[in-house]
């Protein structure tokens, strides 16, 4: 969340957040993510299309330190990230709401945004606290309460709080709508304007094809971890082959 | 006054289980590692302290701020060796983890057996009693049970309410989710096994004054601690605390009215009781 003009910001207008060269990953003998390049520009919302299997999550977790790349390269703002481990990459810069939000369902609302906010320098530390309690009023009232204890909505709130405490210069989230009503679903992706504009580029994994080219700059499609189309969000909504890749055929 | 004096004697007894089945559970917490050398780290403590307080003349409350640091480097050098190696195994980890902490706590017990031979021992410390009326308590229970409770407590604010004990707490709840808020789990992991380590040998060291020990003890106390962070639920601090001082409770009476055969025993009958009753552990069934 880097404001309008601040010094970090203002370096970083041509270079991409991330360029991804050829990145292949997988899990034991397992290649998901295959000769993988993609580029995100800063401060853009950038979906990431796919049925089921397609490996969404699998290239986020690789971008966010979860799972070592097996080659290729992952820079932020230029700066190679690949083969550091999670929490390096955190402290990069790199905002992650993973799948499941693994949050921690004993430790209070308080106590996540504090975790986190170790990550952000002390002074922006109680700036964004403000900020995100305005953005999500419902986790100011909630403050002390364990997060297991929360519905579904209020927990994928959390976890964007938290990953946005870290003070990251790009966020990824891993297909926030699961899960939630169709009225929570849009709170959450109203809110990635709000980020934007506030400096931040976003990476959204999203199975539904409306929902997420209609909230994104720009797409690509994953099927079987290659990127088989990408292009501006408004052209890939009028391209039938989204939907083919989508059906198989 | 005879309830109250056997009330009394079980919670002390139950605050030194608070110490021996926590630090058990804080590594499994953290680790998903059940350390079967538990026992033999509570034991060897026990016997160092013996054997330094017979040679030195130091009393073992002396000894017990020494054992706590030797053995949270003892702690911090073997898990990067044993335990590291294994978090990246998936789902080989736990069967693997068995498997290592196995062979730790037989070279341990043998290390044990061979520095200090096979013989029990207990140190005489404080071996008087306290009157109050009707109700005679022992001076070396007592301490022991405070210590215990004490060091307990320390554990317990310092999980709570200092970020590095957040940290902990949120690495054992979600390692991601951990790495997601910059936390080096890695680390975590260290001085969480680091820390088990050296409460397992605080109690060894205190557990010398009310009880006697020998290499052999070792297992013994390995599968009480386990019963107590089973009847508790593993992972849960709270549950796995009323476990200790319930099983406390339960031996200090059934110690006075059926026995000291009966009091050995009664961890198990519980524990069967349980797990036919509860399968899921008590706190989830309360």
């Amino acid at each position: 969340m880097t404001l309008e003009g601040s010094p970090a910001s203002s370096h970083v207008v041509d270079t991409p957040a991330l360029t991804l060269e050829n990145v292949s990953a997988g899990i034991g003998p397992l290649t998901i993510l295959h000769d993988l390049s993609m580029v995100v520009p800063a401060r853009k919302i950038v979906v990431v299309l796919g049925a089921n299997g397609a490996g969404k999550t699998t290239l986020l977790r690789t971008i966010a330190g979860l799972l070592p790349p097996r080659s290729g390269s992952i820079c932020l703002f230029g700066e190679p990230i690949h083969g550091r481990p999670a929490h390096l990459v955190t402290r990069a810069g790199i905002g992650h709401v993973p799948s499941g939000r693994e949050l921690f369902p004993r430790l209070s609302v308080a106590d996540h945004l504090e975790l986190a906010g170790k990550v952000a320098s002390p002074s922006r530390r109680t700036e964004i606290r403000e900020q995100l309690l305005e953005m999500f009023p419902v986790l100011a009232e909630r403050l002390r309460q364990p997060v297991g204890t929360m519905s579904g909505g209020q927990q994928q709130m959390v976890a964007i709080a938290r990953a946005l405490m870290t003070d990251p210069r790009v966020l990824l989230l891993d297909e926030p709508s699961t899960g939630l009503a169709p009225k929570v679903v849009l709170a959450v992706f109203e809110t990635l304007p709000v980020l934007r504009a506030q400096g931040v580029s976003v990476v959204v994994a999203e199975q539904s094809l409306t929902l997420g080219l209609s909230h994104a700059d720009e797409a690509f499609v994953l099927d079987h971890g290659r990127v088989v189309l990408s292009g501006a969000a408004s052209e890939l909504a009028q391209d039938h082959r989204v939907i083919d890749t989508y059906l198989g055929r | 006054m005879l309830a109250v004096q056997l009330l009394i004697n079980g919670i002390l007894l139950g605050g030194t289980y608070v110490l021996i089945a926590q630090s058990l559970n804080l590594i499994f917490g953290v680790m998903r590692v059940v350390n079967l050398a538990h026992g033999s780290f509570i034991v060897m403590a026990g016997l160092f302290t013996f054997w330094l307080s017979a040679r030195t003349g130091l009393s073992p409350l002396i000894v017990l701020p020494i054992v706590f640091v030797v053995s949270f480097v003892v702690g911090a050098l073997l898990q990067p060796v044993l335990i590291e190696p294994l978090m990246n195994q998936g789902r080989r980890a736990e069967l693997l983890s068995l498997m290592v902490t196995f062979g730790l706590d037989y070279v341990l017990v043998q290390i044990a057996l061979h520095v200090w031979g096979a013989d029990y021992v207990s140190l005489p410390y404080l071996q008087s009693t306290w009157t109050f009326g009707a109700i005679t308590l022992s001076k070396a229970l007592v301490v022991v049970g405070l210590f215990a409770v004490g060091i307990v407590a320390l554990l317990y604010f310092g999980l709570n309410y200092t970020s590095f004990g957040k940290a902990l707490l949120a690495a054992s709840q979600s390692p991601v989710g951990a790495a997601c808020c910059g936390i080096n789990v890695r680390r975590v992991r260290l001085f969480a096994f680091a820390l088990g380590i050296a409460l397992a040998s605080s109690a060894g060291t205190l557990l010398i004054m009310i009880l006697p020990m020998a290499a052999e003890s070792a297992d013994n106390l390995t599968i009480l601690a386990f019963v107590i962070v089973a009847l508790g639920g593993l992972g849960e601090y709270a549950g796995v605390t009323i476990a200790a001082f319930l099983l406390g409770l339960a031996q200090s009476l059934a110690g006075y009215f059926l026995g000291g055969d009966a009091a050995n025993v009664l961890p198990f009958v519980i524990l069967i009781a349980v797990m036919l009753l509860w399968p899921q552990g008590l706190r989830r069934a309360a």
